[in-house]
């Protein structure tokens, strides 16, 4: 293969079926159609296609965040309120969902989304980066300590309630950028 | 045209030549005011009466305007400029059997507008009147000889005629006389010409003169290409085989992915039959040459037996190279030797090898894309629960995919559940909303499952869609895709059969019936009309052509325009024609045999029957109105739900003569087709023209059983024709007889008594 195998591109109103296969398929909680509609729509977001040898494999998404807001809960995080508050000052991109099928992790996909989501953070003059992990996923705390992120002291409690995932609670984590 | 001006000693003559000069300038509405004060004085002005026919098409009043021709010609049919007139009309609509009977008709009658003569050759093309158009195109000639495109067009309606030599002499002697003239911007035409010339002297069979003449032309010859295939094929059919393998080589070089020159080469070279050893050596060397070509690496798959130890490992190397590298096409690349099936089960285990020992060195599409060609190969064989088994496998390990949900589709298809499979497709179609592969995909699929309206709204998301129109349809006929017009107007007659197979079960009189009667009644309409549109887009193919009669003589394309004539000729073998032909004169039969019990049907029934149509068009009205908003292709479509066209075809004389135009034109350009013939025999059974009825049976019996086997079903149609004949009253006594005669010499034991004909037509 001469090309790059990893490749990335946008998320557009056309390949949003893709987009939202790829969460389904690769992460518990299910995200509501209209996070979906928004995430082409609403300026705040920044999301992004991963391809391997032309194949769609992964997908990013994020938003800018004050976090001085509390999100009790994934419906939150997921839900429009979060983007309508638009006079608030951002201060931190929370990372929404990152998903990358399982037949093609370890292939530097998921690093190459974040490396993209990283840069996009700069651009929007913003220093900090946030996210939910659920307790159990283990293979994603490793992952995220492994690129910096530092894991913070308080557990979300009942995050994932909703979801009904077993073990509902929540890290945060948290990077500098 | 004139240079002194004509003394007339009518006032109305004088008038209608001023009119006729403003015609000629595009002044329709003057032209025919003046032509309204010739008629008030005499009513019956002919030339007068031909303009303002011309003018009031010209002017948008098409619906008057035949009347207007038709009373000037009952008035003035022997008046030259009436005649031509008419002839303008008639081509304008299209109608060019009968302009050209009137151009024919203003030359005889005196005419010395010799442009006539050029437009009347074009119109004695567009109708295939070879015979008369020689002598035209001479007459034109010999008025224009100044320009090589009136020669060519000699020299081409000699050629149509048959007449090489003639044409042959008619090119040499143009060529003789430009050849002093020429000029660098002449050079393609007269490449062209002279490439023209070859190719006939090549048709009348004479090879060794038609190479002498190319040679000789080499230096004026543009079209490289060409000049090499045509020296090459020559070369070789001569039996100068080094000489060609030369040249086969030489076009190797310049298209190293033409099959068609390695097998051809393989002829020059005389190694065709050799064992396959001595052939693989010759694609090796040419594989060396050409490393990147296809050919020489996929052409000895097909001559390399299946239990030869090359030809796993060669097939290996084909089949895996391209998993590996991804290639989609992989199984559809090998599929040709799948006729072969130890062939197929070498390439399986192939594949399987690779599948259980390899696939784990290699990264994820190639898991993939192996399970796809697995699927594939077992739906190709017909063992759908593996190919479902391998599908899954890839659609789980890559969900985003569209190919794989294709392919899933299809699988399901085939297992008979268009619903489902309508559903993976939609799926599929939902990951690439700009790919319009797969939305024609889905679209198609949403046919099959009967969803008609939801597949025209997936398919008019890539259409151009006008501000009043509900949906793509109008655009899909202006584009004449003639695919989804065919699966539109064949998923409404499963509605419509549908509906009539619910009617039936419901009972004839209950209140619920009537309803699904509207229904398939609507969608009988439906089909009707999506087929009709069908024939339409086949008529413009045919009208089109016009242009080029003219078009190609003048930038001397003439190789290219022979070869479009004879398309042309053989238009309506089209396949989706045929196809769509098939599905509309099933209905036809449908109404026809409607017809033919309502009339049996005694008047009680009959009176009932009345009653019940009434019902009907009152309860459509609401219903109608809802499907029209749906269907409507365009607010200008005077009859959207094929209704109009319907109650046409219940006037028996229209579906008839529809039929038999029908099976005319099948008949003579799709003789190949089984089912022209199949359409023939029952037409003329149904018609009691027996004696076309047994000719089409053998035309039939030809195509059914063409190694004349004896197969039951000939024997049985036989009996068939025998017995419908025998139980026809009316029939005449000498027609029963020819027919009789007919059937014992064609089918020989028949003549010895039914059973014996069964006897021996029994397999």
């Amino acid at each position: 293969m001469t090309r790059s195998t990893v490749a990335l591109d946008d998320v557009t109103v056309n390949n949003l079926g893709t987009f939202k296969i790829i969460n389904e398929v690769c992460l518990p909680t299910t995200y509501p159609d209209s996070w979906y509609e928004n995430s082409v729509k609403l300026p705040s977001e920044v999301s992004q296609l991963a391809f391997y040898s032309e194949l769609p494999v992964g997908a990013i998404q994020g938003k800018l965040i004050n976090l001085s807001h509390k999100i009790p809960s994934f419906e939150v995080a997921t839900s429009i309120l979060m983007n309508t508050k638009l006079k608030i000052v951002h201060d931190a991109l929370y990372i929404e969902s990152l998903a990358v099928l399982p037949a093609y992790r370890g292939k530097g996909v998921g690093s190459k989304l974040l490396e993209w989501i990283i840069e996009q953070t700069k651009e929007r003059f913003v220093h900090e980066i946030a996210l939910h992990v659920h307790v159990d996923n283990k293979e994603a705390i490793e992952w995220y300590k492994k690129k910096g992120f530092q894991q913070q002291e308080e557990v979300v409690k009942d995050y994932y309630k909703q979801q009904e995932l077993p073990n509902p609670d929540a890290y945060i984590f948290k990077m500098t950028v | 045209m004139v240079a002194r001006k004509p003394i007339f000693a009518h006032k109305e003559d004088a008038n209608a030549r001023e009119a006729l000069t403003l015609y000629e300038a595009k002044q329709y509405k003057k032209a025919l005011k003046l032509v309204d004060q010739n008629l008030k004085k005499n009513l019956s002005h002919a030339e007068s009466l031909a303009l303002k026919g011309c003018c009031n098409y010209q002017l948008g009043h098409k619906s008057e305007a035949e009347n207007y021709i038709l009373r000037a010609l009952k008035n003035g049919s022997t008046n030259y400029l009436v005649n031509h007139l008419a002839g303008i009309y008639y081509r304008n609509v299209e109608n060019y059997p009968e302009a050209a009977i009137w151009y024919k008709a203003a030359v005889d009658n005196g005419s010395h507008n010799t442009p006539i003569l050029r437009d009347l050759a074009l119109l004695q093309l567009q109708t295939r009147d070879y015979k008369n158009l020689r002598e035209c195109r001479q007459k034109y000639l010999e008025s224009q000889p100044g320009f090589r495109a009136n020669w060519t067009a000699l020299a081409v309606s000699h050629h149509l005629n048959k007449d090489f030599d003639a044409a042959v002499s008619t090119l040499d002697k143009i060529e003789g006389i430009i050849k002093e003239h020429l000029q660098e911007q002449d050079m393609y035409e007269h490449s062209e010409c002279v490439l023209y010339k070859i190719s006939i002297i090549f048709e009348t069979g004479n090879v060794a003169r038609a190479l002498e003449e190319l040679e000789a032309k080499s230096d004026e010859i543009r079209d490289r290409l060409s000049f090499l295939e045509m020296k090459a094929n020559f070369l070789l059919l001569l039996g100068k085989q080094k000489e060609a393998s030369l040249i086969y080589r030489q076009l190797l070089q310049r298209n190293p992915d033409q099959a068609s020159y390695y097998q051809s080469l393989e002829i020059a070279l005389g190694t065709s039959n050799e064992a396959p050893e001595i052939r693989l050596k010759l694609y090796d060397k040419l594989s060396s040459f050409y490393p990147r070509a296809d050919p020489p690496k996929i052409l000895p798959l097909s001559f390399l037996p299946a239990s030869h130890p090359e030809f796993k490992k060669r097939a290996a190397d084909y089949v895996l190279t391209q998993l590996k590298r991804g290639v989609p096409a992989a199984f559809v690349n090998i599929k040709p030797f799948y006729n072969d099936h130890h062939k197929a089960s070498v390439i399986l285990s192939i594949v399987q090898e690779f599948f259980e020992n390899e696939i784990n060195n290699f990264p994820p599409p190639v898991f993939v894309w192996a399970n796809y060609f697995l699927a594939q190969h077992y739906l190709y064989v017909n063992q759908l629960d593996k190919a479902l088994c391998y599908i899954d496998t890839a659609l789980e390990h890559t969900p985003t995919l569209v190919e794989l949900y294709i392919l899933k589709a299809r699988i399901v298809k085939h297992s008979g559940d268009f619903i489902e499979a309508s559903h993976i497709m939609q799926k599929g179609r939902s990951l690439d909303l700009q790919d319009r592969f797969i939305n024609s995909k889905a679209t198609k699929y949403l046919f099959r499952a009967n969803k008609v309206e939801e597949a025209i709204d997936c398919v008019s998301l890539f259409t151009k869609n006008d501000d009043d129109a509900a949906n793509g349809l109008g655009d899909l006929q202006v584009m004449q895709s003639n695919w989804t017009l065919v699966e539109s107007a064949e998923g409404y007659s499963r509605l419509y059969y549908e509906q009539c197979a619910l009617a039936k079960q419901e009972g004839i009189e209950s209140e619920k019936s009537t309803e699904t009667m509207d229904l398939a009644e609507i969608y009988l309409g439906l089909a009707l009309k999506r087929f009709m549109s069908v024939l339409k887009v086949f008529q413009v193919y045919e009208n089109d052509q016009f242009d080029y009669h003219s078009y190609c003589m003048r930038v001397g394309t003439t190789r290219d325009y022979i070869e479009m004539v004879k398309w042309e000729d053989k238009l309506h073998s089209t396949p989706i024609y045929v196809r769509a032909i098939r599905g509309f004169t099933k209905l036809l039969q449908e109404v026809r045999v409607e017809l033919l019990n309502s009339e049996t049907d005694e008047t009680v029934s009959k009176e009932k029957k009345k009653r019940n149509v009434k019902k009907i068009k009152q309860i459509n009205v609401k219903k109608k109105n809802e499907v029209m908003a749906r269907v409507q292709p365009s607010p200008k479509d005077e009859d959207p739900l094929g209704q109009k066209a319907l109650n046409e075809f219940r006037e028996a004389n229209k579906l008839l003569s529809q039929l038999e135009s029908l099976v005319k034109q099948l008949s003579l350009e799709a003789a190949n087709y089984l089912f022209t013939w199949d359409l023939a025999y029952d037409f003329y059974k149904h018609e009691k023209k027996y004696v076309l009825a047994l000719q089409a049976l053998r035309s039939w019996s030809k195509i059914v059983d063409p190694q004349n086997k004896k197969l039951r079903v000939v024997g049985n149609r036989v009996l068939d024709l025998q017995s419908a004949v025998e139980q026809d009253g009316s029939v005449n006594v000498a027609i029963a007889k020819v027919v009789q005669k007919g059937l014992e010499s064609a089918f020989p034991e028949l003549s010895e008594g039914q059973e014996n004909l069964l006897s021996v037509y029994s397999h």
